[in-house]
C-alpha cells in the first residue's frame, strides 16, 4: 500500500468541551457527579430495549478489559454469534446459582447436615498492652514453677543440713562395706547367705534394700534425740529369715513319754524379738539376726540328715525341730531348733510363756551348742580352704592325705578310711558322751574322797583337754605322810572309755560303766595302804618278812584279792601283822617273844621255844590314838619298838 | 582400669552420659523458647488471646520439663553415687581386708586373754583341789 495514509489516532476526550475559545482553547465541562451521572444514565434507560442494552454493556466491558484489540475488531463480530447467546447462557448459570442456593437453603433448614451459623464480624484488633501483660503472666507463671522447684531441691537439701538426717549414700557405703550387694534393675538386693564362706545350704538369703521415707526418719529422730541417729536405709529380709534363732542342746534322762516332752521342750522359752521393734533395729543388728537365723536352719538341715542316714544302733530319731539322740544307755541328747518368727507369736504367746516357766530350769548347755556352732564353721572353712595344691581353676582340689596317697602307694583300705568323715552329728555326740563320761567320773572321785577319808584321794583335773579328751591325775596319800609314800594314778577320760595308768605302768581300760572305776580307786586305796606299811615300817627300822599282795586264804573278795605283810620289830620280838580286805577294811594282828602265856607242856619242854612268838592278837585299831592308818602304825611301831 | 568392663556396665555407663547431656540440653532448649515465646513476634492464624493462652501454657510446660531436668540430674547424681558405691569393689576389698585384719587382732587378743585367764585358773584350781581334797570339809 503505497500510498497509505498516517493516521493519527486519539484517545477519546473524558469530558465534554463546554467551548472553544478564540484561541482555541479547549473549555471541558466539569465531570458529572456520581448522582447526576446516575440520572443521565437512567434518563438513557429505555426499558423496552433492555436486553440490547444488557448486551451492549457487555460488550463494552468485554472491549474494555481489551483496549488493543478494541480498534481491530471487526463491525460483524457479533453476528457470527447468536444475539442472545451470552443473554441465555448468563440466565442459565444464574438458574444454576439459583438451584443451588435453594438446595443448601433446604439442607440448612433441616439443620441435619448443616447449621448455617452467623460469621462473626471481625473484632477490633486487640491493644498491644493486653499482649503485654499476657506474656508477663505467662512469664511469671513459668518463673513460679522453676521456683516451686528450686524451692523443693533446696528445701530437701536444708533439712538434710540442718536436722543432721543420715545420708542415705553413706548408710548405704557402710552397708557395702559389710554385706554383698548388687543391683539387679531398680532395687538394690543384699545376700546375706553364708555361701561365699563356704556354705553349701539351699535357701537363699536375699534382702532388699530400700531408702526409708524421711518422714519415718524425723519421725525416729524426733522420738529418741538422744540415742543414735536412725538410719536412712530399711533393710526388707524374707519372713522365713525374720525374728530370732538358736539351736538348743539338751541332756537328759531318757524319759518314756518321749515325743510328749520334746514337742513340749521344743518351745523353749524364745525371746520373742530382738530388744526394740522391727522397724527400729538397726539394720545391721537386723541382719546378722537374720543371718543367725539361717546359720541355725543350715546347722539343723544338716543334722536332720545326718540323723537320718546315719544308721547307729539306737536310731535317731527327727521330730518336728527336735533331733534325739541316745548319747549313753538311758542319756538322750536332744538338739532342738527354736525358731520364733513374729508371725507365729501371736497365736501361741501364752503357750511359749507357761513352757518357758517350766523349761527355765531345764538349762541347755551351752558348751555342746557353742561346739555346734563351731564345728559348721570348721565344715564351711574346710569348703572353701582347700589344701595346695590345687588347679588355680576351680577351689577344688585333694585333700593333703589324699594327694600323699600317691608316692605313699596306700592300698584301698587306707583309701577308704580317708574318705571317711565323721558327721557333725557324730562329733557332737561324742563330745556330750564325754561330757558325761567326765561328769561321772568326777562324781566317782569326789565321792569316793568324802567316803575314804583316811589315805586322802587327790584329784587333779588337767585344764589342758580337747572336746572328746581330758586328764586327771590321783593321788593317794595319808596326811602327813605324803613324802613317805603316795600312789599316783592318771586316768584319761574318753567318749566312752576310760583309760587308767597306774603306778606300776599297767594301763587299764574301763568301760563308761563307772563302778568300774570305783572299784579301781578302792583297790588302789588298799594298796596303798599296804605298800605305805612298809614304808613306814622301813623308816621306822622293821623288818618285812613277807608280804602278799594277793592273798589266797580267807573268803572271796567281791573286788580284788585280800593283801597282807608281815613286819618284825628291829629286835626280832614283836611281830606286826596286816591283813587288808578291801571288802572288810584292815585288821592288824601283834604278836610277841618272848611270848607271856608260855608253859612248859609235855611236848614243848625247852624254855627256848618261848622265843617263837605267841598268837597274834588283833589290834582294836579304831580305839587307838593317831589321826589315821599309818600315824596309829607308826605309834604302834614306836609302842612295839622299846625295849621294855 | 575401665578397658575390661563387661558390655552392659558400658552401656550403663554411657547411658549415665547421655542421661547428662539430655538433660542439660533440655534445660537449655526449654529456656531458648520460653525466651523465644517471650519475644513474641510470631504471627498465627490464631486468635490474639488464644495465642497469649497457649504461650502462657507452653511457657509453664516448658519450665516445669526444665524442674524435671533438674530433679533427673539430681536422680542421675544419686544413681552415679549408688552405682559407685555398689561397683567400687577395691574399695570394697580395702574395707574387706581392714575388717578381717581387725577382727583378727581381735581373736588373737581374746585368745591371748582367754589363755592367760586359763591357765591363771588352773593353777588356781590346782591350789584349791589341793586344799580341798586334804581338808576334812568335803
Amino acid at each position: 500500500m503505497a500510498n497509505s495514509v498516517n493516521i493519527s489516532i486519539e484517545a477519546p476526550i473524558e469530558n465534554q468541551i463546554q467551548e472553544i475559545t478564540y484561541d482555541g482553547q479547549e473549555i471541558y465541562q466539569a465531570p458529572l457527579s456520581m448522582s447526576e451521572n446516575l440520572a443521565r444514565l437512567a434518563q438513557k434507560i429505555d426499558f423496552s430495549k433492555a436486553d440490547d442494552d444488557y448486551c451492549n454493556i457487555k460488550k463494552e466491558g468485554e472491549s474494555s478489559t481489551d483496549v488493543k484489540s478494541e480498534e481491530d475488531k471487526d463491525p460483524g463480530y457479533q453476528s457470527s454469534l447468536w444475539p442472545w447467546d451470552s443473554v441465555r447462557n448468563k440466565l442459565r448459570n444464574a438458574l444454576t446459582e439459583v438451584s443451588v442456593l435453594a438446595d443448601v437453603l433446604s439442607i440448612a433448614k433441616e439443620k441435619r447436615y448443616m447449621v448455617l451459623d452467623p460469621i462473626q464480624a471481625e473484632q477490633p484488633e486487640s491493644r498491644p498492652m493486653v499482649q503485654v501483660y499476657g506474656r508477663k503472666k505467662a512469664l511469671s507463671a513459668a518463673g513460679a514453677v522453676l521456683l516451686n522447684g528450686v524451692e523443693r531441691l533446696r528445701a530437701s537439701e536444708t533439712m538434710r543440713m540442718t536436722r543432721n538426717m543420715p545420708d542415705f549414700h553413706i548408710d548405704l557405703l557402710r552397708l557395702r562395706q559389710n554385706w554383698r550387694l548388687k543391683k539387679v534393675s531398680n532395687t538394690i538386693v543384699g545376700d546375706l547367705s553364708y555361701r561365699t564362706a563356704g556354705s553349701k545350704f539351699s535357701q537363699t538369703g536375699v534382702f532388699e534394700v530400700t531408702k526409708a521415707p524421711e518422714d519415718q526418719i524425723a519421725q525416729a529422730m524426733s522420738l529418741n534425740a538422744s540415742g543414735p541417729a536412725p538410719s536412712a536405709l530399711r533393710v526388707t529380709v524374707p519372713p522365713e529369715l525374720q525374728g530370732v534363732a538358736f539351736i538348743s542342746v539338751l541332756c537328759q534322762k531318757e524319759q518314756e513319754d518321749v515325743v510328749t516332752a520334746t514337742i513340749s521342750s521344743s518351745a523353749i522359752n524364745c525371746p520373742g524379738t530382738l530388744f526394740g521393734d522391727g522397724a527400729d533395729l538397726h539394720w545391721q543388728q537386723k541382719l546378722e539376726a537374720a543371718q543367725n537365723v539361717l546359720f541355725c536352719k543350715e546347722l539343723f538341715a544338716r543334722l536332720a540328715a545326718e540323723a537320718v542316714q546315719l544308721d547307729a544302733s539306737i536310731p535317731h530319731m527327727v521330730v518336728g525341730n527336735q533331733i534325739m539322740a541316745t548319747v549313753l544307755p538311758g542319756i538322750q541328747l536332744l538338739i532342738g531348733l527354736c525358731h520364733n518368727n513374729r508371725q507365729n507369736t501371736n497365736g501361741n504367746t501364752d503357750n511359749v510363756k507357761t513352757e518357758g516357766a517350766t523349761s527355765n530350769k531345764n538349762e541347755h548347755d551351752h558348751v555342746l551348742e557353742h561346739s555346734l556352732h563351731q564345728l559348721l564353721r570348721a565344715v564351711h572353712h574346710a569348703n572353701t580352704h582347700h589344701p595346695f595344691p590345687h588347679p588355680a581353676t576351680g577351689p577344688l582340689g585333694p585333700s593333703k592325705r589324699r594327694s600323699l596317697a600317691g608316692p605313699m602307694a596306700a592300698d584301698r583300705y587306707e583309701l577308704l578310711e580317708m574318705s571317711k568323715e565323721q558327721s557333725l552329728l557324730e562329733q557332737i555326740i561324742q563330745q556330750a558322751q564325754h561330757f558325761f563320761m567326765r561328769r561321772r567320773s568326777e562324781y566317782v572321785l569326789d565321792t569316793i574322797a568324802k567316803e575314804v577319808k583316811d589315805p586322802l584321794i587327790v584329784s587333779h583335773w588337767n585344764a589342758l583337754n580337747s572336746p572328746t579328751q581330758s586328764c586327771v591325775k590321783i593321788n593317794i596319800m595319808a596326811n602327813g605322810y605324803d613324802a613317805v609314800c603316795r600312789t599316783s594314778l592318771v586316768v584319761a577320760v574318753g567318749e566312752k572309755t576310760l583309760k587308767c595308768i597306774c603306778r606300776d605302768g599297767k594301763v587299764r581300760h574301763l568301760s563308761y560303766e563307772l563302778q568300774e572305776l570305783r572299784d579301781l580307786i578302792y583297790c588302789q586305796v588298799y594298796q596303798h595302804q599296804m605298800t605305805a606299811v612298809q614304808a613306814v615300817a622301813r623308816c621306822m627300822g622293821w623288818q618285812l618278812l613277807a608280804s602278799s599282795s594277793h592273798l589266797g586264804s580267807g573268803p572271796v573278795e567281791p573286788l580284788g584279792n585280800a593283801s597282807s605283810c608281815l613286819l618284825a620289830s628291829p629286835y626280832g620280838d614283836r611281830m606286826i601283822a596286816i591283813r587288808c580286805e578291801p571288802s572288810v577294811g584292815i585288821q592288824v594282828f601283834i604278836a610277841q617273844s618272848p611270848k607271856k602265856d608260855f608253859y612248859v607242856s609235855e611236848l614243848v619242854q625247852d624254855k627256848k621255844w618261848e622265843y617263837l612268838g605267841g598268837a597274834f592278837k588283833e589290834v582294836k585299831l579304831e580305839k587307838m590314838e593317831g589321826k589315821n592308818f599309818l600315824n596309829k602304825m607308826e605309834l604302834l611301831m614306836a609302842c612295839l619298838s622299846s625295849t621294855s | 582400669m575401665h578397658r575390661n568392663l563387661p558390655q552392659n556396665k558400658e552401656a550403663l555407663l554411657k547411658s549415665y552420659t547421655t542421661r547428662l547431656k539430655d538433660d542439660v540440653k533440655s534445660m537449655l532448649e526449654n529456656f531458648e523458647e520460653i525466651i523465644k515465646l517471650a519475644k513474641g513476634d510470631n504471627e498465627s492464624q490464631l486468635n490474639r488471646m488464644t495465642q497469649i493462652e497457649q504461650d502462657t501454657f507452653e511457657m509453664q510446660v516448658r519450665a516445669a520439663n526444665i524442674v524435671r531436668a533438674g530433679e533427673s540430674l539430681m536422680k542421675l547424681v544419686s544413681d552415679i553415687k549408688q552405682y559407685l558405691i555398689l561397683n567400687d569393689f577395691p574399695s570394697v576389698n580395702e574395707a574387706i581386708t581392714q575388717n578381717s585384719k581387725l577382727f583378727r587382732t581381735k581373736q588373737q587378743e581374746c585368745d591371748q586373754k582367754l589363755m592367760s585367764l586359763r591357765d591363771d585358773i588352773a593353777a588356781d584350781l590346782y591350789d584349791l583341789e589341793d586344799e580341798y581334797f586334804t581338808s576334812i570339809y568335803k
